[in-house]
């Protein structure tokens, strides 16, 4: 029992960073909390549903179209909607979720309603972990993490562009005197969250059915590993991830199943609270001491 | 001149023609219920399918003259999370008073919104024939205060009967397998928690089964590896299973994965229609699960039921997807049709009577209403209505295995499930 707690709390802790990665990039670079990232992530999945089903494109082009769609919705959000009420932190959050509300229930409004809609398995086999059985799909989607939390490392660390994301988000003002196009790297930043959405879509959604009450969960539960972590900060996000998933499991496993919805809730009072910054965040923090 | 008047003449006459047959004032039915969920949007269309049928057929019978019926939906969202009952009520006011039915049909979705509804209905005196809502408290009220609820009638199945259906494929299962260790696993909603918690106290411990777990999964809850490894560590025969949320899709996938060596019965919505054998990757052969009313799925030996389907496909392009709904919501249509014919009216008071002694053939058998307003469910499509339990085969068919007047064929195990006779 404790191997597969351990196991299976480890996936979740994963699928837990692939989801909050994006929102926290978007956030960390420009400052906007994207409350339709939930849209975003459920957009992808249905994308890549009618290309695949619909269309009849092969899988792979599938996943790229709807990865590649979904970042371009990203760019469209900022440029059509942001860019003109950036700074203004309610509006902000106010304009995003409205437009992700709308998203969703357009969806519903056009029939995406029902069972139907679901993604094919990359590798449709399990293996045997001592006693434990796990489905390649959830090992898939440790080695994509995993991967990706690495790739999104190096690209802020080592190329131009990253290094350009980094700027804007220590300081914003210094990088604009530097020549850095302040709101260019913040609409990619939001596109670049877009597409991590769209990643985490494609690789957990087949675990299951797309359904467009998922984005709301979706946004809860990156808005509670964002919170607890530290809005902005990449590690906080992973150690977040970690704490929370093992939480859950450790609550199917040793308390009730019942309980496990109300864990992101309780972490998120609970650090607000304690530390409202977030265990590793710096936005609050001078405000805090003070 | 003379050609072009006779022309004039003929064509004023067809549009006068024309216009007399429409001029006929429709007879409203009110569909308010959660349209966005799949039993209310299948619902809906059933209903739309059996309107289409009696208006082709010239429509209904009233005082003389042929009136055609028309759907009026809204969208009372009352299945929806966080949509207070309240805000599902006023939904189901504005329709009575702005589009003024003649009757209500499928109503609200969740029972808390049913029971909440039923005064509003009374006040408003519009029969309303429910397909979606369970709850057998409905019936209570209706038997303690007739008078006043006497509005309210109920096609689809409900908890009672709903129950007495697990309990006899559970039998069954005994019989020819000889289990007799389950484990339970519910989404924690009010239909689930009570259908289980039922199920326990007064069939599986009072019949000798061993109980060996009970789990209940908030609405949204997507990973149940920690359930099924309970299940499987513990020895469990059975997963009795209880669901109506699109996740509970993962719980059959991560069972075959995890070679959960236990028969999967009980309802899982997303396991009732064809399409879940493609969604599901071709990989839920052997799960058992109930269709709350026949017609939802079409059974071989029961013509109705098939032809209803079919029209169903053929109307819409895809076959009915949800276990609970369509099927009643078809039929409530044609019980209305008949009742107001019989009736000659469409005084409440008198449409009522005319529902209660209602007694015809229809898609799910049998169709008859009791005291409480309930229609009589029971194993014979010639005695009652039906609902049954079905078997995913190997081949993505859907065989029915109970009730046996309509059972198609035996039970068979997955192979890594193993009977104990």
């Amino acid at each position: 029992m404790l191997l597969t707690s351990i196991i299976y709390g480890f996936v979740n802790s994963i699928i837990l960073s692939l989801i909050a990665l994006g929102f926290n990039l978007t956030f960390g670079i420009s400052g906007v909390a994207n409350f339709a990232y939930g849209a975003l992530y459920i957009l992808a999945g249905f994308l890549c549903w009618i290309f695949f089903n619909t269309i009849g494109l092969p899988y792979v082009l599938a996943i790229l179209f709807s990865v590649f769609l979904t970042a371009i919705s990203g760019l469209l959000l900022y440029h059509l909607v942001l860019l003109r009420i950036r700074g203004m932190v309610l509006a902000e959050v106010i304009a995003t979720f409205a437009i992700g509300i709308s998203v969703l229930e357009l969806f519903k409004y056009f029939g995406f309603i029902g069972f139907e809609y679901s993604l094919p398995v990359f590798i449709d086999k399990s293996i045997d972990i001592g006693n434990v059985t796990i489905d390649m799909q959830r090992v898939l989607i440790v080695i994509s993490g995993l991967i990706l939390a690495i790739l999104l490392w190096i690209f802020t660390h080592h190329t131009r562009l990253g290094l350009r994301f980094r700027g804007i988000a220590q300081n914003e003002r210094t990088a604009l005197s530097l020549g850095i196009n302040s709101d260019l790297v913040a609409s990619l930043s939001v596109s670049l969250g877009a597409a991590l959405a769209a990643i985490a879509a494609i690789v957990i959604l087949p675990l299951g059915t797309i359904t467009v009450e998922s984005g709301y969960d979706v946004l809860i539960n990156a808005l509670a590993v964002c919170i607890v972590g530290g809005l902005g900060s990449t590690g906080g996000v992973i150690f977040a991830s970690f704490l929370i998933g093992y939480a859950e499991s450790f609550t199917a496993y040793y308390l009730e199943s019942h309980w496990v919805m109300v864990v992101p809730l309780v972490a998120i009072l609970s650090i607000l609270v304690i530390k409202p910054s977030g265990l590793f965040g710096v936005h609050k923090e001078l405000e805090e001491r003070i | 001149m003379k050609k072009g008047f006779l022309i004039i003449l003929f064509c004023g006459l067809f549009l006068f023609i024309g216009t007399a047959i429409h001029a006929q004032e429709p007879i409203v039915i009110g569909v308010p219920t959660s349209l966005g969920f799949l039993e209310g949007k299948e619902s809906y269309k059933a209903v739309q399918l059996a309107v289409e049928e009696i208006n082709s057929a010239g429509g209904v019978k009233l005082q003389g003259k042929m009136r055609p019926f028309k759907v009026e939906a809204l969208d009372i969202r009352d299945a929806a999370p966080g949509v207070p009952v309240p805000e599902a009520l006023l939904g189901l006011e504005k329709i009575i008073l702005e589009k003024r039915p003649a009757a209500i049909v499928v109503g609200p979705f969740r029972s808390e919104a049913l029971l909440a509804g039923m005064d509003i209905i009374a006040k408003y005196r519009v029969p309303m024939l429910g397909t979606i809502a369970m709850t057998p408290l409905s019936e209570k009220k209706i038997k303690e205060n007739p008078e006043k609820y006497r509005y309210i009638f109920r096609v689809s199945l409900n908890v009672i009967y709903w129950a007495k259906l697990l309990a006899g494929t559970m039998e069954k299962l005994r019989k020819e397998f000889g289990f007799n260790k389950v484990y339970l696993m519910n989404q924690d909603v009010l239909w689930a928690r009570g259908t289980a918690n039922a199920m326990k106290k007064r069939y599986f411990l009072k019949t000798g089964w061993e109980v060996l777990g009970h789990d209940q999964f908030p609405t949204g809850f997507s990973d149940f590896s920690s359930s099924l490894m309970k299940a499987k560590a513990k020895g469990a025969e059975v997963l009795f299973t209880c669901f109506d949320m699109p996740q509970s899709g993962v719980l059959v996938k991560q069972w075959k994965s995890m070679k959960v060596p236990a028969l999967i019965a009980g309802f899982i919505s997303p396991m009732a229609g064809q399409a879940a054998w493609n969604t599901f990757e071709k990989k839920i052969g052997g799960i058992l699960n109930a269709v709350f009313e026949i017609g939802n799925i079409p059974c071989e030996r029961y013509e109705p039921s098939k032809r209803f389907y079919e029209a169903y496909l053929k109307k819409f392009g895809q076959g009915i997807q949800s276990g609970h709904g369509p099927a009643p919501s078809y039929e409530a249509v044609y019980i209305l049709k008949d009742a107001i014919e019989k009736a000659n009216s469409l005084d409440p008071d008198s449409l009522v009577s005319a529902i209660e002694a209602t007694d015809r053939i229809g898609v799910m058998g049998r169709i008859r209403f009791d005291k409480g307003h309930q229609v009589i469910y029971g194993k014979d499509p010639k005695e009652a209505a039906l609902n049954c339990f079905f078997q995913w085969t190997e081949d993505g068919k859907r065989r029915v295995i109970y009730p046996d007047s309509i059972a198609e064929g035996k039970i068979f195990l997955p192979s890594w499930v193993k009977g104990k006779k």
